[in-house]
Order: C-alpha cells, then structure tokens, then sequence
C-alpha cells in the first residue's frame, strides 16, 4: 500500500466500486489506511486521473480524498473530526456487538477489537507526528484516543493492552496540558488499571485526582470514580461517611463500611453476598474481598482492647471469629492469619507457639491502617 | 440503459468517449443493495474437509517416500527396513506451519469435525495411555504435535459445537496432565511454557464456545474450575468466573476452586494447603505449580509471625501444615534458611532467604498430587467422567 502509483491505486479503487466491495473501498477512501503514507498518492491536483478511470459521483470523491493528503501533512485541525469518527466507530462496534451477541453468533468482542485495531493506527500516527510545531502536532489527540481504547480494552477485559498507551501518554511532554475532560477520564482508567494490578496508592492518587477535577455537575461521572476510589481509601484504612454515600446514591458500601470499621466479618460476608451482583458488574468484588484483612486487624484489635494485656491467648481470636460465624477455623489458621497480619506491618508483636499465645509490642501495637504499606 | 451484471470488461479509454453524468453509475435500488451488503456479514466460503482418515493420503505417501515417519506410524515389522512402510491405522497428520503460498484449504486434505474427535480418541487411548510406549516425554512430543495438527484443521474450517466441544475439552485436559507428569524433566525433552501457552489458548478458546455457544455444556464447571486453579490469582481469571451465571458458580468444582483462590488471595497457605486436599487428581495438577509459592510463603510469613529469640516451633507441627513429610521439610526449610534445631524450627525473619531461581525443585515435592492419582488410568483422566 505504500508503495503503489497513482494508476494502480485508482484501479484497486475502480475494483472495489466494480465488486461491490464497500467494505474495501472504505478502507481505500478511509485516512487510516496504509495508503494515507504513500507520497505517490499526495496530488495537489488529482482531477483528471480520476476522472480517467472512475465514474461519478467516485472521481470527486477520490479526488477530494487525495487533495486532503496535502494539507493535512503537518496540521492537525482535523483532530476534532477524527474525535467525532472514532467516537462513533467505538459506539457502532459496541451496538453491533450487541446485536451479534443476540444472535450468538461471532465470537466474544470480535467486533470491538477491530473497532481498537483502528483507533491503534489512529494513535499511532498521532504518537509519531514528530515534524509539526506543538500548536500543530498531532500528539494533541493522543489522550482522547487513549481513552477511547481504554473504554474498548476494559469492555472487552484485556487491560494489559493499556499499559503502552499509558507508557506513551507518561513519557510525553503534553501530558498536564491536555484539557479537563480529557485528564479526568484518563485518570479514572490509569486509577481503574493500577487498582487491577494491586497498586493502590497510585490508584488512590488518580482516582482521587479524577474525582476531585471533575466537574460539579457531573454527578453521574462522579459516582463511576466513587465506585472505584472507594474500595482503595478503605484498603488503606479511610472509611467513607454516611453523607458522602448518600449523597452519591452509593448505599451499597454502608453495610461493608460498618463491617470493616467494626471487624464484623459476619456482616461483611452478608453485604457482599447481599450486593454481590452489583459489585461483580462493576468489577469491584474480588477487591471488596481484600477488605477482609482489614476487617480481621479489626476484629483482632477489639479483642486486645478488651483483654487488656499484651500477651494474647490465641483461643481468644479462636472464640471471637466463631461468633463471628466464621466456618471451620481452627488454631493453625488463625496462627497463620496471624502471622499474615504481623508480615504486612497490622501488628508489632509475636506469636509463640509454646505458650499459644500473641505476645503485642507494648507500645502502638496495632499501627494505624494508613501508615502500613 | 442495461444493467451491467458482472465486473465490466470495458476499458478506460472505450468509456471515455461516454459523457459524463448521464449515464449513471448506479441507480437509487443498486445503491440500496449495496448498503444492505455492507450491513450483512460476509459470507465467506469456509472450507468443509473431507478426508475420512486420521492422515490424508496424499501426507501418507509423501511423508513415507521421504522416510519421515515417527516411528509409532510405522507398520510393524518394517521399523528397521531402510524406507519403513507407513501403517494406515496408526499414522496421523501431522502439524505443518501455514506458509504463504501453500495450498492447506484442499478438502482432501481436512478431516472433518467426526474424524478430528475419532483421532483425538486414538491418541489419548493407544499412545497416550498406552503403558508399553515409554519415554512418556516422547509420547507427550508426538500427541502434542498431532493435537496441534488436529487444531489447526479446526481452526481452517471453523469448527464449532458439540465436536469442537469434545476436542478442546480432552486437550486441555491432557495439556493439564503432562504439566504435572513431565514437571521436572530437563528443557530439551519437555518445555513448560509451550505447553501453557498451548493450554491457554486451548482453555481460551474452550470457554468462549461455553459462553457463545447454546449447550448444554454438561463438564463447563469442570472445566472453568481448572481454568481457575492453572490461572489462580489472576485478575483476568477471577473476573470472568465473577461473571458466570450464579447456578454455575455455586456448583461444587467451581465453588472449591473459588474457596482455594479466595485463600491464594487472602495469603492464607495453611487454608489453601488444607483446602486441596480436597481437590481431585486432574484439579491437583493444574494447581500443583502454585504451590511451590504457597509453601514459600507459609515459610516467609512464618518467619515474620513467630519471629523471636526462643522460638521453638514443633517440626511436626510444620510437616502437618505444609502436608509434607519429615525429609522434605527438612529440606524445604534448608532451602529457605530456616533454621532447624533439634526437632524444633527457630523462625527468624532475618534468616528467610529466597534461593536463585531453578534451585527449588518442584518435582520433589509432587506427594499432594500423587496420592491421588492411586488407580486412576490415563484414559480416564484425560476423556474425563463422561
């Protein structure tokens, strides 16, 4: 495709309009086909050689594709457009998927990943506009594709494919003058991909960022941060309040809020299961379940607080997780709980399996929640 | 005007003479179609096979003239003759790299979902499980490249359904096994990152004909199960058994496989450990190479949790959560730094150290899956219950 003349260009063009194939002479009419690169194919004035081998309305319209190749070589005025268009084809290719999927017929996100192959060639051409100015570079559509892409590789669950993207969005020098919008979306989907991976002190910084620039009024888009920012401050020991729930319609997390805080693993079960389709839709649950942890430093904290030394029996932890409804625990788990809570830095102290007992530090034996990894 | 039916024939410079705009490319019906065209899917030709045996004859002779028969093709008896005879019984087609150019579409040349299934078959029960072939790591090399040349024709003719169903289901479960059976063996009889991109591509493409397909899919809980515990912890993984229909989930495979990743994620080993001794023999395999990392982590943390100077932690007490015996804990803690003194371990956190990669041997601690594997058979391992 980047190779060819004028002539066989308009012949593959004049085939595709003499076949039928639509889908082909799209590609061929289409700026994000190989071909837009072909500098044979750059004429200032291409009239007459289409006129030479296509038919009407076809030889206008090639011939105004090809004068666009000129002007668009070192401007990016067209950026909008290609907004609008790739907008469109990402919201087509989730209908059409849709529509697929009724049928059963296709596989499984076929239809988005040719819609992201795409929008790949899209960035890609942005990423690597090196000739223009700043005012005129390309690279300005950069975090619209991104986002865009991430919308597609979420819905489709192969987060890995986003992790170029964001190596490329990180290591440009545009990355803080993109506008608002743009930087709110972005990251909302950088804070979603690390709370994926485990990192959650990133994913509290992006999601945190996201939540707080995103316009007052947006309430709907201020929820979808809430979901995720949520389940990250509480795994770093930042409960939410009651109003805040409220005032976002998120009533689901009341009931696992109060567990947490209180080490009542019995009613962070209930919640979970109580919601459970809820927090699976938004892809939150596996998450939630890692509050469990929380939830036992908790628990574990109540019992030294009511025993009131420092050298705990562990039958003590024993009792309190059955009345918890905790099923078939015995000593050895709750030693290797325990141990788990002392490796993560939840509790400075000991166990000693002599004497089968906890055996605390004398002083701040259960660091707050924040100050631990 | 005529209506032209086919491509034209008629050149540039005959049309030249035609005046522009009054004769009409298309009229508003041909414009219609052609939108209708693009909205409807293209119907492709897909090829349907026809070869009715477990080789095509055209691979036989060819494969035969030029003496590169396995030797479990060979017709018996001619094994040492200088051009052994191929045995139309036992020969497959084997797996070829699609090259450009290469006509691979002949129907002659395909064999058709019923044949693919009956080939699967005879390589699970005459060499797969046959006792008599040994080395097994030879055995696994020529299944493996058969299976892959059994793929691919299902793959060229779009094979779906119950057919597609049945294969995929028999290789990942044979796929599943030899990670645990070749476990140890040296690079160059027996590589284990092939054979899991394999099994993942397999376990892939098995679970999206469960979710695009109409059923009923009676082993899918089996099978989504051992997709859990080969990929246990993985984001991907979890997120996708979350979305399965709630009846699926609650069966007691995909129930069990859930309880031992919610351990895996909670860190919890001495749950985890407890938790697959109730696994089944295939379950164990595929979650036999997480627990290299389990127990590791049941030493690291330990090492952490009961961290003091008079430490006296009960050597048997640690054979029963690591479910090893005496020698292999011993071991287990040698590689790891911890300490041993007198029947006694004396966790420290400073002395866990993790060893250079490839110094712990998994194989040698495989007594969790192997006790039960008692009488099962080969054969009814990798064709399953059913």
């Amino acid at each position: 495709m980047a190779h060819i003349t004028i002539n066989q260009y308009l012949q593959q063009v004049y085939e595709a309009i003499d076949n039928r194939d639509g889908a082909f002479c799209a590609e061929l009419l289409s700026f994000k086909h190989p071909h837009v690169a072909n500098p044979r194919l750059q004429l200032s004035s291409p009239e007459e050689k289409c006129q030479q081998v296509l038919e009407p309305p076809y030889d206008e319209m090639v011939a105004a594709h090809l004068r666009a190749f000129q002007s668009h070589k070192e401007e990016n005025w067209a950026l909008p457009l290609m907004f609008a268009v790739t907008l469109d084809l990402r919201i087509f290719a989730n209908n059409a998927e849709q529509q697929l999927q009724k049928k059963g017929k296709g596989q499984p996100g076929e239809m988005m990943e040719k819609a992201a192959e795409q929008l790949m060639s899209c960035f890609r051409v942005c990423a690597s506009d090196n000739r223009a100015g700043i005012e005129d570079s390309k690279k300005w559509g950069m975090m619209f594709l991104s986002n865009q892409l991430f919308k597609i590789y979420f819905k489709i669950n192969k987060l890995h494919l986003c992790k170029p993207l964001i190596r490329a969005i990180d290591s440009s020098n545009l990355k803080n003058d993109y506008s608002p919008a743009q930087k709110v979306t972005y990251r909302y989907y950088v804070g979603r991909k690390a709370m994926f991976d485990s990192d959650f002190k990133p994913a509290e910084e992006c999601l945190s960022y996201s939540f707080h620039h995103c316009h007052r009024s947006s309430q709907k888009n201020k929820r979808m941060i809430l979901i995720y920012l949520l389940p990250v401050k509480m795994l770093l020991g930042h409960m939410p309040t009651p109003q805040l729930l409220k005032k976002y319609d998120l009533m689901q997390f009341s009931d696992v809020t109060k567990a947490v805080s209180e080490g009542n693993l019995l009613l962070l079960h209930n919640a979970l299961t109580k919601h459970e389709t809820f927090f699976i839709r938004c892809g939150i649950f596996l998450i939630l379940e890692k509050l469990k942890i929380i939830t036992y430093r908790n628990l574990f904290k109540k019992v030294y607080l009511l025993l009131k030394t420092h050298q705990l029996p562990l039958d003590a932890f024993l009792v309190a997780l059955n009345m918890m409804q905790v099923e078939d625990v015995d000593v050895d788990e709750v030693q290797c709980i325990l141990a788990n809570l002392i490796y993560m830095g939840h509790i400075k102290g000991y166990i000693s399996h002599q004497h089968q007992k906890l055996v605390v530090s004398k002083q701040n034996p259960f660091p707050p929640l924040s100050s631990v990894s | 005007m005529n209506r032209r039916k086919g491509p034209r024939r008629t050149s540039h410079t005959q049309r030249q003479g035609d005046p522009a705009g009054e004769r009409r490319w298309k009229n508003q019906n041909q414009w219609q179609d052609q939108g209708s065209a693009l909205v409807k899917e293209a119907q492709e030709t897909v090829q349907k096979g026809t070869c009715q045996t477990m080789c095509p004859a055209r691979e036989m002779q060819e494969r035969e003239s030029q003496n590169r028969l396995h030797h479990f093709e060979m017709l018996a008896g001619t094994e040492g003759h200088r051009k052994p005879r191929a045995d139309p019984s036992r020969i497959v087609k084997e797996y070829s790299r699609p090259a450009a150019g290469k006509d691979s579409t002949n129907p002659s040349d395909l064999r058709p979902p019923a044949v693919l299934l009956k080939t699967v078959c005879y390589l699970i029960d005459d060499i797969a499980a046959a006792p008599a072939l040994q080395p097994w790591s030879e055995v696994y090399s020529f299944v493996f490249d058969r299976l892959r040349g059994v793929k691919q024709d299902m793959i060229i003719q779009r094979v779906s359904g119950t057919e597609c169903v049945a294969i995929l289901e028999r290789m990942v479960r044979f796929l599943i096994y030899a990670s645990y059976r070749l476990c140890g063996e040296p690079l160059r009889l027996y590589d284990p990152k092939i054979n899991e991109t394999h099994l993942q591509e397999n376990l892939s493409w098995l679970l999206d004909c469960y979710a695009s397909g109409t059923g009923p899919h009676t082993n899918q809980d089996e099978f989504q199960a051992l997709g859990l515990l080969y990929n246990l912890g993985s984001p991907r993984a979890m997120q996708h058994i979350m979305e399965l229909p709630e009846e699926l989930r609650s069966s007691p495979a995909i129930s069990l496989a859930l309880s031992v990743n919610q351990a895996f994620l909670e860190r919890n080993p001495v749950r985890l450990l407890r938790l697959a001794q109730k696994l089944n023999f295939l379950q164990s395999c595929a979650l036999h190479r997480h627990l290299v990392t389990c127990r590791k982590d049941l030493l690291l943390i330990y090492s952490h949790g009961f961290s003091s100077r008079n430490c006296r932690f009960p050597l048997d007490k640690l054979c029963q959560v690591l479910a090893l015996d005496w020698s292999l804990t011993t071991q287990l803690c040698q590689t790891y730094g911890v300490e041993i003194k007198d029947n006694h371990v004396v966790f420290t956190k400073t002395a866990f150290t993790d060893p250079e990669q490839g110094k712990l041997q998994c194989l040698q601690y495989h007594n969790i899956v192997e006790e039960k594997q008692k009488d099962l058979t080969v054969r009814s391992i990798i064709h399953g219950s059913t």
